[in-house]
């Protein structure tokens, strides 16, 4: 049996267009305005024990609201959730003693209370001994060096230093599963790579089972075997990292900024490649904010450098970036069938 | 399931280095202590003020008020030192930082409001004890041991009832979006607590003991010190208001609690 069954799962929010003050709050309460949102559309998947598994998708595609439902703080509107044969909503306490969880920037440290004081409370409240409790400091001292932050208080902390003592913290317990919802959002290079050594040295050694969101498909590349694309509460995608990777690693996205960019500039550029590269071009054009253009170029088809050239010698192009595929684009791609 | 024992032993580790924390901003401590020292002193000056023109209020003199007020800040202080937290309730639901208390394999009623603890509310604790000492000397009150074990009763139950209209009140906040006029009723009406039921009219006080029974928050329990002889049977319901309220706010909290779908993350 898997460790995570999720079947048909779906979840509606109910927005109530709500009113200010005691009296529109009174009325709220006998209001029928609701308007309806659908987070989490039907969606199935099981996880196995050990897996890193990365959830993405783009912005509102339904990725929290699924951590919540697994971590059993939202009731599912539909569908089922087990996580160890059990409904996570209904047996809340008793499935918090096997997870451990990290959701973006806000801390579950406490606030005015040294470092290594938030770690002994929880070493209580999971009832962790000492024995298990200093292993895992050590381990967590050995791999981002958490000792040197033991008596800040957590208020003083910077945001990646905070992050890091959170995520470690998460792993405190030797969870069996860790929901991590955007860890690395806000964080350089450097605490990002910390971030990675952390979360892959405990999934080695303890084999815990790793749920990932983010939207930096860096960390997708460096942790997970396996990912699930979600987009407007559906799954796109879910299967093995590899084929998804040669998705991520062929594309590239050209911005440019091109001198006396007008209505008709995308349409030029798209006859210009056309004429070109042929109609089969693979490249894909769009506006991005003020004047700067995106056109994303499948390397696999088109030579990336020979697009650039060709632009550059019919267009005035004042400014140029190259940069990884976004999520949004991935997102486009597999709707247009890369994936399939 | 955690017992007791293991929750309590758990509240003080938080408590103590809360505290400690705490003590790194003495300044703030002293000042907040300071503040609420005189605010406690500034309703004994509203009932000197009324005392200067009346030789009594509804039949009870300064002194007795003086007692009914001690019990109040007595009863209010639990609420005030280790429920402080539910005051910040709405701000934690606005923002999203709710979702935190439901990560803990523990009592999220406990997790939440073990987050704080107001040390201020020690000065008035402090205060009422020293003004409810002073006024049963004052007033030649006869201790008995009996009399002793109902003070510590209504005490309690007192306590329940302050502690039970705060946290219902900050709960409002999980299906309404702008609860402060809720809160703010339940700051005001604290402020009747420490007042004899008697001097409101019908509507009033059958709300004050009936409905939100602000009454048992000092003015009926005191009865039963200050004049024994002459208490309405009401008053030994209030261990059963004052556990039931709380049941019942447990409950709302617990229906707030499932119910909260937090804000988009
Ligand atoms: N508490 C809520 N009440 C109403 N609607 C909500 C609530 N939480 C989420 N939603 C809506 O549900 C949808 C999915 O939101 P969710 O937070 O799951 O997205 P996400 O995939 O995590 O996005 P992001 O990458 O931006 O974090 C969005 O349209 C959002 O507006
Ligand atoms: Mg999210």
């Amino acid at each position: 049996m898997s460790l995570i069954h999720v079947k048909d799962l779906s979840k509606h929010f109910k927005i109530l267009n709500r009113r200010e003050g005691l009296g529109g709050a009174f009325r709220d309460l006998f209001s029928g305005d609701f308007r309806t949102v659908e987070a989490v559309a039907g969606i199935s998947f099981d996880i196995d024990a050990g897996e890193i598994v990365g959830y993405i998708g783009p912005n509102g595609a339904g990725k929290s609201t699924t951590i919540k439902m697994m971590t059993g703080i939202l009731k599912p509107s539909g569908g089922l959730i087990e996580i160890n044969g059990l409904v996570p909503y209904e047996n809340r306490i008793r499935q918090a003693q096997i997870m451990g969880v990290v959701f973006g920037q806000r801390t579950q440290l406490w606030w005015d209370l040294p470092v290594i004081e938030s770690f002994k409370i929880l070493k209580e409240i999971y009832k962790v001994d000492q024995k298990t409790f200093d292993e895992h400091m050590d381990m967590f001292n050995e791999l981002v060096g958490l000792k040197e932050l033991y008596s800040q208080q957590v208020r003083t902390l910077s945001l990646g230093q905070r992050m890091l003592c959170d995520i470690t913290a998460s792993f405190l317990h030797n969870p069996q599963i860790v929901f991590l919802d955007e860890p690395t959002i806000g964080l350089d290079i450097s605490v990002k790579a910390k971030m990675r050594t952390i979360i892959k040295e405990l999934n080695r050694t303890r084999n815990t089972t790793i749920i990932l969101t983010t939207h930096d498909l860096g960390d997708v590349e460096a942790l997970c075997n396996r990912i699930i694309i979600i987009d407007k509460g559906k799954i796109l995608y879910d299967g093995d990292i590899k084929k998804v990777n040669a998705l991520f690693g062929a594309y590239r996205t050209l911005k440019l900024q091109i001198d006396q960019f007008n209505e008709t500039t995308l349409q030029t550029l798209n006859d210009k490649l056309t004429e070109k590269f042929g109609t089969d071009h693979g490249i894909t054009i769009s506006e991005n904010e003020e004047s700067w253009t995106d056109v994303t170029i499948d390397q696999a088809r088109t030579p990336l450098s020979e697009v650039l050239n060709h632009l550059m010698t019919n267009f005035t192009v004042m400014d140029v970036r190259i940069v990884e595929i976004s999520m949004e684009n991935v997102v486009r791609k597999v709707y247009d069938g890369a994936l399939t | 399931m955690r017992s007791i024992g293991e929750y309590l032993r758990l509240y003080f580790m938080i408590e103590a280095q809360y505290i400690k924390g705490r003590m790194q901003y003495r300044a703030d401590f002293i000042i907040s202590s300071i503040g609420m020292f005189f605010s406690s002193l500034a309703t004994l000056g509203i009932f000197w003020v009324i005392f200067e023109s009346v030789p009594d209020l509804a039949g009870w003199s300064l002194m007795e008020m003086v007692f009914i007020y001690a019990f109040y800040m007595i009863a209010i202080s639990p609420m005030q030192i280790l429920f402080d937290h539910a005051w910040q309730l709405r701000f934690h639901i606005q923002q999203g930082t709710f979702l935190k208390y439901y990560f803990r394999p523990l009592n999220m009623m406990f997790y939440y409001m073990s987050e704080i603890f107001d040390l201020k509310g020690l000065t008035q604790l402090a205060v009422g004890i020293v003004l409810l000492v002073y006024a049963s000397l004052q007033l030649n009150l006869d201790w008995t041991l009996i009399r002793i074990a109902l003070l510590f009763i209504t005490l309690f139950s007192a306590a329940l009832v302050q502690i039970s209209i705060v946290v219902i009140a900050s709960c409002a906040s999980f299906w309404v979006l702008d609860s402060y006029p809720v809160l703010g009723l339940a700051w005001k009406l604290r402020e009747f607590s420490p007042y004899p039921m008697t001097i409101f009219d019908g509507a009033f006080r059958f709300a004050f003991t009936f409905i939100i029974p602000i009454g048992f928050v000092s003015f009926y329990p005191s009865q039963l010190f200050l004049r024994p002889q002459d208490v309405s049977s009401l008053i030994y319901f209030s261990p059963v208001i004052g556990i039931g309220l709380f049941a019942l706010t447990y409950w709302v909290w617990t229906k707030g609690v499932n119910s909260y779908t937090g804000t988009g993350s």
